[in-house]
């Protein structure tokens, strides 16, 4: 199991007033799975993801990823965990702009201390895989919406991680586009046999799913195993 | 490049007007510290060898002289005290050149005017203080002169003479007897001083021994291979007359140059001064362009803090961005700083001070080791000002950054 959250409660104080914003989640990820959780805005969606990438601490109840709780780790050791087993692409793609796509991608592996030969080996097998290997030396000003997500993905993939978690990855892109990269992060889900899950608003990104889960009101409703698109 | 110095590099060209302003204070700052440390060095090295040129290297004189108890003329050195002094000095390697004066005061009389002066009787044209080379009409002093002397420009205003005209000199000898000599002026010095010049005589030791009455002199002055070995030979000098029984004190020229350490002190407050203030501004006016420079990458940080870069880590890259910054601003004003100068060095623009005659030009001495000192100051005023929004950065809450504008 890649994935495991018990009892997940996460409550946000302001002032006096408590307000919970996800009650109690049990949730499992197996490797391999692609999991989309859809809910509306304020449904606790983002405050799951967060949790789930342990820049967040929950309220109370635990995540363990690959096996490993990770309510007790320090600072340094989940930024080590978040390192690598964990890939993340951003709503807003979230490149640094002053890099361009390929150091972009290479910038996890920096992190890893991957050698430099074995990290252009990687990072160059990444851009080609998600169609941009001809562009790996333009910034992110000089790339469309689309290329640039893609670069996010390639960036999530390149250390091999565990799991890869997408906050509203289409939202700001376009429908057809918004597909070409679901497309490209469902092929790269099977081929890497690496978890993804996804927490959207957007109903297209469910027909990419194996499994998806509603989330209202800080509670998950698991909609079943689905063939996914 | 590690894209650990290839991001602080990259940023710095991102906001390009931010940088080039934050450059031009780091530079400004730099080139004012270095370019006034180069005009306050090579001041204090001009006033160093005119004093030099003045006092020698040491002095020696009895303790009666230095103390200013000078009445009864008990100050003065006897020819076998003087002899003896001179085998000291013979015997200690670091020693050029000595010579004897012997100072004297009295009026200057013409048939229009009566001044009242005081006379420097010295060995004309001997190996350690030879004052012929600031004569600027007529000639200097020779060894077979004996009534005449060299009297300041201003001076010789005032009485109206030149070289070649006669005044004479009246002042009272050891005894206290009234006496009276009559002097040619043999050239006009300067020294780019009124007061000086409108005062000081030098005239040769012989005549001056006549005039006062006696075959003593009042100081030995002693010039050393090393004007920085000053403080070792003159203690050197101290034990071996102390050895030899004989109750002399021996003054470096810094010891005796009230106006040079005025002067240095002086300079050295007043740049003090300036690397405080400018440091400050420095530090002040970047420290406010970076915070608003880290603060716009607030969720940057959250990105890369969420990929697994440590708080260390983004720490690094701000302070690498501002030593980068400081390090380009700091050269950029050195470079400044040594164009300014050589431009004062080759138009050779002067300024009169307070009490000069002639305007003095301002040099700069443009020398590597001055650049240092200023290249650190601002490079480290720049790093300082990024202390507090880099660790600020570094402590961002990963979420928190990640939600910001």
């Amino acid at each position: 199991m890649i994935l495991e959250t018990r009892n997940l409660t996460k409550i946000y104080r302001v002032g006096k007033e408590e307000i919970p914003a996800l009650r109690g989640v049990n949730f499992t990820l197996e490797a391999g799975d692609f999991v989309v959780i859809n809910g509306p805005s304020g449904s606790g969606k983002t405050t799951f993801l967060n949790l789930i990438a342990c820049i967040d601490k929950p309220t109370s109840g635990e995540v363990y990823i690959d096996g490993q709780p990770t309510s007790q780790l320090s600072e340094g050791q989940l930024a080590e965990l978040r390192k690598r087993k964990i890939g993340l692409v951003f709503q807003t793609f979230n490149l640094i702009p002053v890099l361009s796509a390929y150091e972009n991608v290479e910038y996890p592996l920096i992190l890893l201390g991957v050698s430099r030969k074995e990290r252009y080996q990687r990072t160059m097998a990444l851009l080609e895989e998600v169609g941009l290997k001809d562009l790996a030396n333009r910034r992110p000003d000089e790339l469309s919406g689309g290329q640039r997500q893609r670069v996010a993905i390639a960036r999530a993939l390149v250390t091999n991680p565990k799991l890869v978690l997408a906050d509203e990855p289409t939202a700001n892109l376009d429908s057809e586009t918004g597909k070409q990269v679901m497309s490209i992060m469902r092929r790269l889900n099977e081929e890497h046999h690496v978890a993804f899950l996804v927490v959207t608003h957007d109903p297209m990104v469910t027909q990419y799913a194996q499994r998806t889960v509603k989330i209202r009101d800080g509670q998950l409703f698991d909609g079943g195993r689905t063939n996914g698109a | 490049m590690e894209l650990k110095l290839l991001i602080p590099l990259r940023n710095l060209s991102r906001n390009r007007r931010r940088t080039l302003l934050s450059l031009a204070i780091i530079a400004l700052g730099t080139a004012m510290i270095y370019a006034v440390r180069g005009y306050v060095d090579e001041s204090l090295l001009n006033y160093r060898a005119s004093t030099v040129q003045q006092f020698g290297n040491l002095q020696i004189a009895s303790p009666l002289l230095w103390a200013e108890k000078t009445e009864n003329f008990q100050y003065l050195i006897a020819p076998e005290k003087v002899a003896q002094i001179v085998k000291i000095l013979q015997e200690t390697p670091e020693v050029t050149a000595y010579t004897v004066q012997l100072t004297l005061s009295g009026l200057a009389i013409t048939e229009r005017k009566t001044k009242v002066v005081s006379a420097t009787a010295l060995e004309p044209q001997n190996q350690a203080l030879d004052y012929n080379d600031l004569v600027v009409e007529g000639s200097g002093l020779n060894p077979n002169d004996r009534a005449k002397a060299l009297i300041g420009r201003t001076l010789a205003e005032e009485l109206q003479l030149k070289p070649g005209d006669f005044f004479t000199m009246t002042t009272t000898t050891v005894d206290g007897a009234y006496n009276v000599g009559p002097l040619q002026v043999a050239g006009i010095y300067t020294l780019n001083n009124a007061i000086a010049e409108g005062q000081l005589i030098f005239l040769p030791l012989s005549y001056g021994q006549v005039l006062l009455d006696t075959a003593g002199v009042a100081k030995v002055i002693v010039t050393i291979n090393n004007i920085d070995d000053t403080e070792r030979v003159a203690t050197l000098v101290q034990r071996k007359l102390a050895e030899a029984g004989l109750d002399f004190e021996v003054r470096t020229w810094e010891q005796l140059a009230e106006f040079y350490r005025q002067i240095k002190s002086f300079f050295d407050i007043l740049f003090g001064f300036l690397t405080i203030a400018v440091s400050v501004l420095v530090f002040f006016i970047v420290l406010q362009v970076l915070t608003l420079s880290f603060l716009e990458r607030t969720r940057e940080v959250g990105t890369i803090r969420a990929i697994g870069t440590k708080r260390y880590q983004v720490f690094l890259m701000f302070f690498m961005e501002s030593v980068f910054l400081g390090a380009l601003g700091s050269l950029i004003g050195i470079i400044g700083g040594w164009i300014v100068g050589q431009g004062f060095n080759t138009l050779g623009i002067g300024w009169t001070p307070p009490g000069a005659l002639e305007p003095i030009p301002v040099r700069v001495r443009l020398e590597l080791l001055n650049a240092i000192a200023p290249f650190i100051i601002s490079t480290v005023a720049t790093v300082l000002s990024a202390l507090y929004p880099a660790l600020h950065s570094a402590r961002l809450n990963v979420v928190e950054a990640l939600a910001s504008k």
